[in-house]
């Protein structure tokens, strides 16, 4: 029996409200922070997101959502978006700090250190030169052997990462985190980021091809770097699929308008955060049948086997 | 292979009203700690700007910054730096105590100067800093003046929304200090401050650009975790009577996010602005906003940066800096500005070390 093909998400739930208030309205994330304080209340909306058709939930792991999953006693497919250093830019008040990564969560786990250890011995020349694509995989290597293996579904190399590579227009890193992430995790692997458009170029340039990308699409083009015209342009041209996120442009849009707009634009999947709906189950529900039933022929690369 | 029409080395094309320079120019980062990476990450997409040099004393910087992509030559002495990368533009972000002779030597080297605030750590530093800059390009960081929300009240209040100002509240909240072992303790040199000094200053220079310069101040503070200020609270007094509040603290739980907010009341009416949005409540319709309430929210105000990293801001002060260090209109972060906020700054610590007795701004 053939196995079937890895495709790339189409409806995902965010919680990146969770750990993450830059891209929410305050008084949003204080309501946000005041409704998941409890981790039933979050258990019960990632029970109903998935039984509304989400294929997981789009986080970074933390004390509040494996609370939340421990309360299930079914599995919840996580796309976890890692690394997750201390908050970075403005006001950090650490000026002179050297490591971007600083902050990291240490390897928990006889499995993750030795899958660290192997790779200080292995790659001494990329470590001692710093190289951020090394870093970067001995961060995951910690923090993702704490995720069950069963639950595990993709990494996304998160934005605040993701970016700071691009910039350095470091192909070798987009290009060396995708085989690392597929080998070692048996995952999807996949790039968060905030610069949408300036990636999707890079990317088509370099010739990589993640599993996928998440960035921001919604029809006030909030967000979208370096700008709305030149992201959507990408997205209609780009091999590698889109997963959409901050669809209601903080609360400037529906939901509604924010998913049409991403996937006629050319976004495969969708992945509305928890901080943009009030009843998640019934607003998934609603945009679960949107989404293209076939791969395009564009995107058929991003199918693995 | 297509090669992309919007992506390349020196950039992506900028949207609409971004700021940019007026042609090529030749960059250079020193100091490549948090604030260095950040500068060089927004650079590296600012169209025509080449990042020719960086510059760090510490080999393992210069190794980071290597290994996140750059190819940029480094340096470890400014000296050798300016003399051999002859850059046109120098953004200094060292430590606070190493800022004032970095900036200076650039300066006399002929380069367009940006410091990260404070720019000297004592009042005297940051004025010499100033004269050598007094007939250059000099500009301090402010980036909360280049927030779009924060700029466009600027606009709003000098469009005369309000008429005269009869009163002025401020706060700045982050939660990042909780803890006498926090690294901000532990900087290798002398620092100018605490939480005013390395957080709210650019509060500060939103109210002294929104309303003016003050001619006496007040203030109190207290330490709770260390030898710098968490805490401090200030009343500041125009020279037609307003007054200004500015509370600001690092050690408030609640704030992961650093929270700015700005309440006037004129004799149109009231303005509040946040992070968020402004809300306008005005008796008499002007600056193009009816008379009653308006609210509105940062989203919806143009964000033209072509790259974001940790916000929208940054980008736009560097890009501005170097449409003025190539030609272009003075950015509002100029030194001859930024010095007056120093100054204020000054009196503002005088005035707390001397239990809130009111001290004069000096000119």
């Amino acid at each position: 029996m053939s196995r079937k093909p890895l495709e790339p998400p189409r409806l995902l739930l965010s919680a990146a409200s969770l750990t993450n208030g830059r891209r929410v309205p305050r008084d949003r994330m204080i309501e946000v922070a005041e409704r998941y304080r409890e981790p039933e209340s979050l258990a019960v909306t990632l029970s109903k997101a998935l039984d509304a058709g989400a294929e997981g939930v789009l986080a970074t792991p933390s004390p509040a959502l494996d609370a939340a999953l421990d309360e299930l006693d079914r599995t919840i497919p996580i796309y976890a978006v890692l690394p997750d250093p201390d908050a970075q830019g403005r006001y950090d008040l650490q000026a002179g700090r050297l490591d971007p990564l600083e902050g990291t969560p240490g390897p928990a786990g006889l499995g993750a250190r030795m899958a660290r250890s192997w790779t200080r011995l292995t790659r001494p020349w990329p470590l001692m030169r710093r190289d951020f694509g090394v870093l970067v995989r001995m961060a995951l290597e910690a923090r993702v052997a704490a995720i069950p293996r069963r639950a595990l579904r993709g990494v996304v190399i998160a934005a605040g990462i993701t970016d700071l590579a691009l910039a350095g227009r470091h192909r070798r890193f987009f290009e060396k985190l995708t085989r690392f992430i597929r080998g070692r995790f048996r995952a999807r692997a996949a790039f968060e980021t905030l610069n949408l458009g300036t990636l999707l170029a890079c990317l088509r340039e370099w010739e990589v091809r993640p599993d996928f990308v998440v960035g921001p699409v919604n029809p006030r083009g909030l967000m979208m770097k370096p700008g709305l015209a030149e992201t959507l342009d990408e997205m209609a041209k780009s091999q590698v699929p889109v997963v959409a996120s901050q669809l209601r442009a903080t609360g400037l849009c529906t939901l509604d308008e924010g998913a049409r707009f991403a996937l006629e634009h050319g976004a495969l999947g969708l992945a509305p955060d928890l901080a943009e709906m009030d009843d998640v189950g019934a607003e998934l529900a609603r945009i679960r049948g949107w989404r293209e039933a076939k791969v395009p022929p564009r995107l058929e690369g991003a199918k693995r086997a | 292979m297509t090669v992309s029409g919007t992506v390349t080395r020196v950039g992506p094309r900028a949207a609409g009203e971004s700021p940019r320079p007026q042609g090529p120019v030749r960059v250079a980062v020193v100091g490549l700690g948090r604030a260095g990476l950040a500068h060089a990450t927004l650079l590296s997409a600012v169209p025509d700007c080449e990042i020719v040099a960086l510059v760090d004393r510490r080999g393992e910087a210069r190794a980071r910054l290597r290994g996140l992509g750059y190819r940029a030559h480094a340096f470890g002495r400014v000296k050798k730096m300016l003399a051999v990368a002859k850059p046109q533009a120098v953004f200094v972000c060292g430590p606070q105590h190493e800022r004032a002779a970095v900036a200076r030597e650039a300066l006399e080297a002929g380069a367009a100067v940006l410091v990260e605030h404070p720019f000297g750590v004592t009042l005297e530093q940051a004025e010499a800093v100033a004269a050598a800059g007094a007939e250059r390009i000099l500009a301090s960081a402010c980036a909360l003046a280049f927030e779009p929300v924060f700029r466009r009240a600027h606009d709003l209040l000098e469009a005369n929304l309000l008429g005269a100002v009869r009163q002025a509240r401020s706060s700045m909240f982050v939660s990042r200090v909780f803890d006498a072992r926090h690294p901000v303790f532990l900087e290798a040199g002398p620092v100018a401050g605490g939480v005013l000094a390395q957080v709210a200053s650019e509060l500060l220079f939103l109210l002294l650009w929104y309303l003016g310069l003050p001619v006496e101040v007040r203030a109190t503070s207290q330490r709770i975790y260390g030898g710098l200020e968490d805490e401090l609270h200030a009343m500041m007094k125009l020279a037609n009577g307003t007054e200004m509040g500015l509370d600001c603290s690092w050690s408030v739980p609640g704030y992961p996010q650093p929270a700015t907010v700005i309440e006037l009341e004129g004799e149109n009416g009231k303005l509040l602005v946040s992070d968020d949005g402004i809300e306008a409540e005005l008796t008499q319709p002007r600056a193009g906003l009816a008379a009653g309430h308006t609210r509105i929210r940062s989203a919806e105000l143009p964000h033209p940066a072509a790259f974001d990293w940790g916000g929208e801001a940054m980008y736009l002060m560097d890009a501005a800096f170097l449409a003025w260090a190539t030609g272009g209109p003075a950015p509002p972060n100029r030194g001859s500005f930024a010095i007056e906020v120093h100054r204020v700054m000054d009196a503002l610590y005088r005035s707390a070390r001397a239990a809130g007795e009111p001290q004069a701004v000096t000119r």
